[in-house]
């Protein structure tokens, strides 16, 4: 979907960029060339983009403007709606603000509303994503249970950030679909889905409980 | 303790000497540019024209620099495995909250992900002037 809102909103303006927060190269190279994207695709491999604009869970989208300023900040953005029985999103609510942006420059939020809008970064988010790259560091050298190690700092100090929770699965060795991750998502929702990002567009109704 | 120390910072990263000396983690102060990109001078820590005043803080002794000292000089979190040879530093979230309330686009440098296996381009915003821009963060997991 994200190609084809590429396809259909590049001669007007946009440009979409995927950024891939992982560790593994080879797995996003599979993903990147099973179709013929057109749209750039890239590898953060560090967070750095995840740090820079307070990323916390995929898909995340965030706008911005010819000026190189933030219109719409990080928020939870899906392609589709097949996982609309978790997510209670709408895409096409996205998808449309989308187009009235690139189309006519019509923005849904001011800049307020983007401040207002924005994931907080914390201490404890800004401490884990360092423990996450001295992890990888060690796995590329071979070194399992120091990578280990870090990925336990990471995750204690960020247990609700996706990137981090459920991003280290995989280089745990673990699937990112088998048991763990259900028991994380099932706690993530007993919890009140503790640190999503505040801007929910196509949500249905409002979960209760996201610190905004 | 002491060996080799792998720095990163960011998509930066450095290799230092390190060694523990009374329970501190110290580089030389040679390296300490190479390290962070800062340079300890007389009237402080400097990166180009910035610079962060650190008198008493007890930072060098010697020529060896005292690195979780520089880190809270900078007031910049900093996590370091003297035992494994490997540190990061990053950014504190109070100055990244205020990094991002500017609504300023932070740049950035990401390697492409294409069919060639061999292509090492660097993808940046800055690449996309005059055209607006939608970041999509996926995974592949």
């Amino acid at each position: 979907m994200w190609q084809q809102l590429h396809d259909e909103l590049s001669p007007l303006g946009l440009t979409i960029i995927a950024v891939a927060l992982d560790a593994d190269e080879a797995a996003v190279r599979e993903w990147a060339t099973q179709q013929p994207f057109t749209m750039p695709i890239v590898i953060d491999r560090n967070f750095v983009v995840a740090d820079a604009y307070g990323i916390v869970n995929v898909p995340a989208t965030v706008w911005i403007d010819e000026q190189r300023r933030i219109v719409r900040p990080a928020s939870t953005a899906m392609g589709d709606d097949r996982f609309r029985a978790f997510t209670d999103i709408d895409s096409a609510v996205h998808h449309d603000l989308l187009r009235r942006w690139v189309r006519d420059g019509v923005r849904d939020l001011d800049d307020e509303g983007v401040r207002d809008l924005q994931p907080a970064p914390t201490d404890e988010i800004q401490r884990a994503r360092l423990h996450r790259q001295v992890a990888i560091a060690l796995r590329d050298r071979g070194d399992i249970d120091g990578s280990r190690h870090h990925l336990d700092a990471a995750e204690a100090l960020a247990p609700w950030d996706w990137t981090i929770s459920r991003g280290n699965m995989p280089l745990r060795g673990e699937d990112p679909f088998g048991s763990r991750f259900f028991e994380f998502a099932a706690n993530y929702v007993a919890a009140g889905r503790p640190g999503d990002f505040p801007l929910q567009t196509g949500k249905n109704r409002p979960s209760g409980s996201e610190n905004s | 303790m002491n060996g080799q120390l792998l720095v990163l910072d960011g998509t930066r990263s450095a290799l230092v000497a390190h060694e523990t000396i009374d329970a501190k983690i110290t580089i030389d102060a040679a390296d300490l540019d190479v390290a962070f990109g800062w340079t300890l001078k007389p009237e402080g820590l400097c990166r180009g024209d910035i610079c962060v005043p650190v008198r008493g803080q007890g930072l060098s002794s010697g020529d060896r620099i005292d690195l979780v000292a520089v880190a809270d000089a900078l007031g910049q979190p900093l996590v370091v495995d003297s035992e494994r040879g490997v540190a990061a530093i990053g950014v504190a979230a109070r100055s990244r909250a205020q990094k991002m309330a500017t609504l300023d686009a932070p740049d950035f440098s990401l390697p492409r992900v294409s069919n060639a296996a061999d292509d090492d381009t660097l993808v940046s915003l800055v690449d996309f002037d005059r055209r607006k821009v939608l970041l999509l963060a996926w995974s592949s997991w």
